[in-house]
Parts: structure tokens; C-alpha cells; sequence
């Protein structure tokens, strides 16, 4: 019997049994696929058992005692889903975010999304609402959009089993490519692009991967029940995680002093998030903020034009200033050029 | 996942779905199961063989197409599906938090709601694996109102503020809305200027959704902002070093061209002189305009101001 077959019949055997089942029992109901050597036919089962478990299937089994026997039980009502009682607004918020991320082509645990909004859609009829909101993967090119979505589906399995993954990485920042065995933590998706979190056996420290410069990658299929690693009870993924350029952990932290003014001033809780800001006159404002990648601020101040002024530390001064020069030079006339 | 757990969720989907929905058609059915109709039909040849012992007549799901509609006459205790594993629960919950800050209570409430549906054994792994997935894309308040006013096909009034001018007042029919680059947009009707247009979310103001219904097309995809893409009369000439390349070239894929020094050349709109210039300066040097003119100057005028000069 083929082994979907086989496992529907289990449940539809265990969601009607008023009595416990025995193994003895179930050899019995199933003689072609449990019979044979007693060894093979318990591992057979025990896959079909953790298969069950896997899909959420209550199966316990119980030692019997003077009013029931022994064998293996479903506790039904914990297999049927229940009305979640939901209103149609938050109905409308898990449909919304659900459709985005799936509508957006690439999102760990596609199927598992899938699965999900039809299951909480099962009891809302035919009156779901289908809104148009759109997620678009930054730094992925057209036809690259299967590849990064089927590379987070199986990173998504592997958190989700603890399982290390071997990853063929192409950073920018170097000319060749690295092999690297990582213990991966968990995905974050920051400004369309999603990072890996994990344990570089390589570097022996935490990591951070752009899913998207992932060339291959390879899940450890040895005993995939058995997990890896541990991921260390305080990990968080938000504090490995840079949402702004210059929150790259590239060095030390240092505290940077800003002077927004102009039209920039009223923004600035919005542009420097996180930043203790300060009211200084003729409207402006001081931002401070710790810094952990000096030249992503830098070149993000150079965008903000005029209005934006570095106050201190001097080194970051003197960075905007060579920065600039540099940019002047390459777009001097030919006649200051000369003169230069 | 295996094919087998695949299909074993979605066969374990399919019974109570037609419990549910007697008569629903062959097509409705397998664009809920999103897969093709052949595939539906085979699956449904296999449901015909599921039962339990000891396999009497009666004892067989009896599930059947007439008239290309489907039918479950025995669902043999298949009336509802399983509840949600961790794994959907948890996949589910983090796309939630794609409109976190704009969805406010309802999905605070409805996360709530779903943990409680969860099967008490499934709870921790789920709290697990949902802490394994971050998508809070910063979205902005104006998500809110705006999901609305698209759901409900209602137009919508804004401030729109434009660099070096006051706001302008505006009226749209909202018809997507989009999130690229961390930057999220509106695509709507534009009555000001009588076309389609893409609105950034953090220049409006003072959003209001009207009472004033409309019809929204049937292909109203926004187009992804794209500066190689655009067609303008002037195009500007854009050159990059070898160390900002890489980036370059993640961005821009084919349209970024390569030199032989190892960096790329790419040609985009020149449309806006301010969006140029600081694109260009947020390379901090990196980058370089090779024509026109006028848009080099630019960007010399801007490098000079940024250290007062």
C-alpha cells in the first residue's frame, strides 16, 4: 500500500477507535505493510508515527490498566480545529500580511503560510477579503525570485529542525566565494532583504548572510529528527540585524553628534530612529546616536544634503570632509582640475 | 518537507473542505488546494481507496465528481481539518508582523486568538519557531487606513509633500499597495493629473478615506520603481568603482554594464536632479556622473554644500 494511503487509513482508523489499539492490533489491520520481521515493521511504523505527530496529530499511547488495555489513542478533540472566533478585522489583518508575504514571492515557510490561511479561512465562508498589498524583494533580480524563495523554504526547515545547513556564500566584499557550515538561527527580513542568522562554524562567532548572495546550500539530512544545536536561550534576531546602514557591526560603537535643520529637523525622529534627539535654536535639532558602521552614516549624512551637519567626534568630520573631496574631484571641471 | 506530509496536509484539507462545501466545483476546489485540476483528480482517485479496517463498504471515504462537481457522501470522521501545527501557526504569525505597527490591536487580538486554538503541545514549539522569523518591515501607520480604503474601494485624500514647495492636496482611488526597498508606496488613480501614479507613504499627510466608492481595474499592478528602467528624454551616464560594484550590480542586474577596471556603468532617468545627486552622494565617492554636464555640476554643487563651501 503506498504510504499516503497507509497513513490516511491510521487516521481514519484512530479518529473512530473508542478503545485504545494494540500494536498486535494494528499488524493485524495493516498485514502487507506491518507484517514481516517484527524489527522492520515497528521502524516502519515509527515513521509513520512521527509523520502522524508531525501534522499535529494527538497520538498517545496508553498503558492499560483494569478498565482498558493498551495501545494507541487519539485525543480527538485536540485534532479538530476549533472556530478561532475571529473578527472579521482580524480576520482581515492575518488575510492581508498572509497574502502579502505569499503575493511577495519570496517568504520562509510558504507552504506552512499557505496552509495556514486556509485553515483559518475554513469557517469564514466565502466572504474573505483579498487586499492588495504587495511585497517586492529588494537586490533580487528578475528570475532569481524561485531561487531565494525555494533557498528560504529550506533555511525555514532547517531553524525549524535545528539542523546545520553548508552554504556556498558570495559577499561583495570579496572576489572569491566561501564554504561555511552554519548553525542557522532564524531569518529577518529588513528593507526587502533577508538575512540569515547563525552560528559560522567557519568564523566560529554569529553571522549575518544575505539570503540572496547564497549560491548553494545544503541541509544535513543525517537523522533529521535529532537536532543539531541549541539555539542559545538569549538569542534575539533584532539585535544582529541591521535595519540602517550604519547599524552594520563594523567596529566599536562610537557616539555621533548630528545638527539637522531646514525641513530636516521635523523629520529627524523618523530618519535616525533609536537617536536621543535635543531642540537647539532656530528650530533645529540635535540627534546623538551610537554608531557601529562610521561610513554608512557618513554617506547617508552626504545624502541628506546641507541640512544634515556632522558636530562630532572629529574623526567622523574629517570623514564627510574626505568623502566629499572625493566626490568633488571626480566631478571637477577640467579647468579646476588643473588648478587643483 | 517530503511530497508524502504535503500531501497528506492537503488530502487532510480536502475532505473537510467538501464536507463543507458539497457541490463546490472542480475548479473552485483546486484553487483553494492552489494546485491543477489533473492533480485534484488524481487525489481524489486516492481518497476513493482510504478507509479504515476492516475495510467493509462502508468503511471507504466516499468522495465523488459529478458533473465536474465534488462531492463527500462518507468523510469518515474527516470534518473538520487539523488544527494549525507549529509551523503554520508560527509562519502565519510573522507574516503578521509584515503590517504590525499599522494593524494595531486586531492583530494583537488575533494572534492571541490563534495561540489559544493551538493544541497545548504545540504552543512552546510554536513560540519557538516564531521567534526564528523577523519581518517587521517598519510599516508605516498610513497602512492602515490606506488597506482599508483599497478593501473597501473607497477614495482617499492626502497632503503630498513635494521637496522645495509646500504640500499639494490630492485625490486617488487607491488601487495597490506596495513595499520595495523598505520604501512603501501607493498606486492609485491620480485625479490631479488624470493617470496612474506611485505615491511614496512617508511624504502624505493627513489621510482621509472618503465615502466617494470607485471601480478599480482589473490590471492595476504597480510597476516597481525602477531608475535604469524609466524613460526620460535625458538619460545620465553613472559610473561606479570596483568596490561599489557588487552592490551596484545586485541592484541593477543586467543594466548595470561592466568596465574593464572592474567597475559598471549604469544609465538611469534624469528626470530629477535631486533624486540624482543624492543617489549619487550616498556613495560617498564611489560614484561618478560621466554626462551630461549639467548633472556632474550638479552633483559638484551638492558635494560643496555638504561641507559648507
Amino acid at each position: 500500500m503506498e504510504r499516503t494511503e497507509r497513513i490516511l487509513d491510521l487516521v481514519a482508523l484512530l479518529l473512530d477507535a473508542r478503545e485504545p489499539i494494540s500494536w498486535a492490533e494494528l499488524r493485524e489491520h495493516f498485514p502487507a505493510d506491518y507484517g514481516g520481521s517484527d524489527d522492520a515493521a515497528e521502524r516502519k511504523f515509527e515513521r509513520d508515527k512521527a509523520e502522524l505527530v508531525e501534522l499535529g496529530f494527538p497520538l498517545t499511547y496508553v498503558q492499560g490498566d483494569d478498565e482498558r488495555r493498551d495501545g494507541y489513542i487519539v485525543d480527538r478533540d485536540a485534532y479538530y480545529l476549533p472556530e478561532a472566533d475571529l473578527t472579521k478585522e482580524e480576520l482581515a489583518v492575518l488575510y492581508a500580511a498572509g497574502s502579502a508575504a505569499l503575493a511577495s514571492g519570496a517568504f520562509p515557510g510558504r507552504d506552512d503560510l499557505a496552509h495556514a490561511l486556509r485553515k483559518i479561512g475554513f469557517f469564514a465562508g466565502e466572504s474573505l477579503p483579498t487586499p492588495r498589498v504587495r511585497m517586492e524583494l529588494g537586490a533580487v533580480q528578475e528570475g532569481e525570485e524561485k531561487e531565494v524563495s525555494a533557498r528560504l523554504e529550506q533555511l525555514w526547515d532547517a531553524c525549524a529542525a535545528r539542523k546545520w545547513v553548508e552554504i556556498t556564500y558570495a559577499s561583495p566584499k570579496h572576489p572569491t566565494t566561501t564554504h561555511r557550515k552554519v548553525d542557522p538561527y532564524g531569518l529577518a527580513l529588513r528593507r526587502g532583504v533577508w538575512t540569515l542568522v547563525g552560528h559560522c562554524h567557519l568564523r566560529g562567532g554569529l553571522r549575518t548572510f544575505h539570503v540572496h548572495r547564497i549560491r548553494e546550500l545544503k541541509v544535513n539530512t543525517a537523522r533529521p529528527r535529532t537536532p543539531d544545536f541549541q539555539v542559545p536561550a538569549d538569542f534575539s534576531l533584532d539585535s544582529h540585524v541591521a535595519y540602517f546602514p550604519w547599524q552594520h557591526r563594523f567596529h566599536e560603537p562610537v557616539e555621533v553628534v548630528l545638527r539637522l535643520s531646514g525641513a530636516l529637523a521635523s523629520r529627524a525622529a523618523s530618519l535616525l530612529p533609536g537617536a536621543t534627539l535635543e531642540p537647539v535654536e532656530e528650530g533645529g535639532v540635535r540627534a546623538r546616536m551610537k554608531v557601529t558602521f562610521l561610513d554608512g552614516l557618513v554617506r547617508f549624512c552626504l545624502q541628506l544634503g546641507p541640512d544634515c551637519r556632522v558636530e562630532g567626534p572629529e574623526s567622523a568630520q574629517a570623514r564627510v570632509k574626505e568623502m566629499a573631496t572625493r566626490i568633488l574631484e571626480r566631478h571637477a571641471e577640467a579647468h579646476e582640475k588643473v588648478s587643483a | 518537507m517530503s511530497n508524502v506530509h504535503e500531501r497528506l496536509r492537503r488530502l487532510l484539507f480536502l475532505v473537510p473542505y467538501v464536507s463543507k462545501h458539497p457541490g463546490v466545483t472542480v475548479e473552485a476546489l483546486a484553487k483553494a488546494l492552489n494546485m491543477s485540476r489533473e492533480d485534484l483528480l488524481e487525489e481524489l482517485d486516492l481518497l476513493t481507496c482510504v478507509g479504515r479496517p476492516p475495510f467493509n463498504p462502508d468503511d471507504y471515504i466516499d468522495i465523488y465528481v459529478d458533473n465536474d462537481r465534488v462531492y463527500v457522501d462518507l468523510d469518515q470522521r474527516l470534518f473538520a481539518p487539523p488544527r494549525l501545527t507549529a509551523g503554520e501557526a508560527a509562519a502565519l504569525a510573522a507574516s503578521a508582523e509584515l503590517l504590525r505597527p499599522a494593524a494595531g490591536d486586531a492583530l494583537q487580538s488575533a494572534l492571541q486568538k490563534l495561540e489559544r486554538i493551538l493544541p497545548p503541545s504545540t504552543r512552546e514549539r510554536y513560540r519557538e519557531m516564531y521567534r526564528k522569523i523577523d519581518a517587521s518591515t517598519e510599516a508605516p501607520q498610513a497602512l492602515a487606513p490606506l488597506t482599508r480604503a483599497i478593501i473597501e474601494r473607497l477614495e482617499v485624500t492626502f497632503a503630498y509633500a513635494r521637496p522645495g514647495g509646500p504640500p499639494e492636496p490630492r485625490r486617488v482611488r487607491p488601487y495597490e499597495l506596495l513595499s520595495h526597498r523598505g520604501q512603501w508606496y501607493l498606486q492609485g488613480f491620480d485625479h490631479m493629473r488624470q493617470d496612474a501614479r506611485l505615491f511614496r507613504l512617508d511624504r502624505m499627510e493627513d489621510i482621509t478615506v472618503t465615502d466617494t466608492p470607485f471601480l478599480p481595474p482589473p490590471d492595476a499592478r504597480a510597476d516597481v520603481p525602477n531608475p535604469a528602467r524609466s524613460r526620460t528624454e535625458v538619460s545620465v551616464r553613472v559610473r561606479f568603482t570596483p568596490v561599489a560594484a557588487p552592490y551596484v550590480k545586485e541592484r541593477f542586474g543586467r543594466d548595470a554594464r561592466p568596465l574593464a577596471d572592474g567597475g559598471v556603468e549604469v544609465l538611469v532617468a534624469g528626470d530629477s536632479e535631486r533624486w540624482l545627486t543624492q543617489w549619487v552622494l550616498s556613495f560617498g565617492g564611489e560614484a561618478q556622473v560621466v554626462e551630461p554636464e549639467s548633472a556632474r555640476a550638479a552633483v559638484a554643487r551638492a558635494a560643496r554644500a555638504s561641507v559648507g563651501l
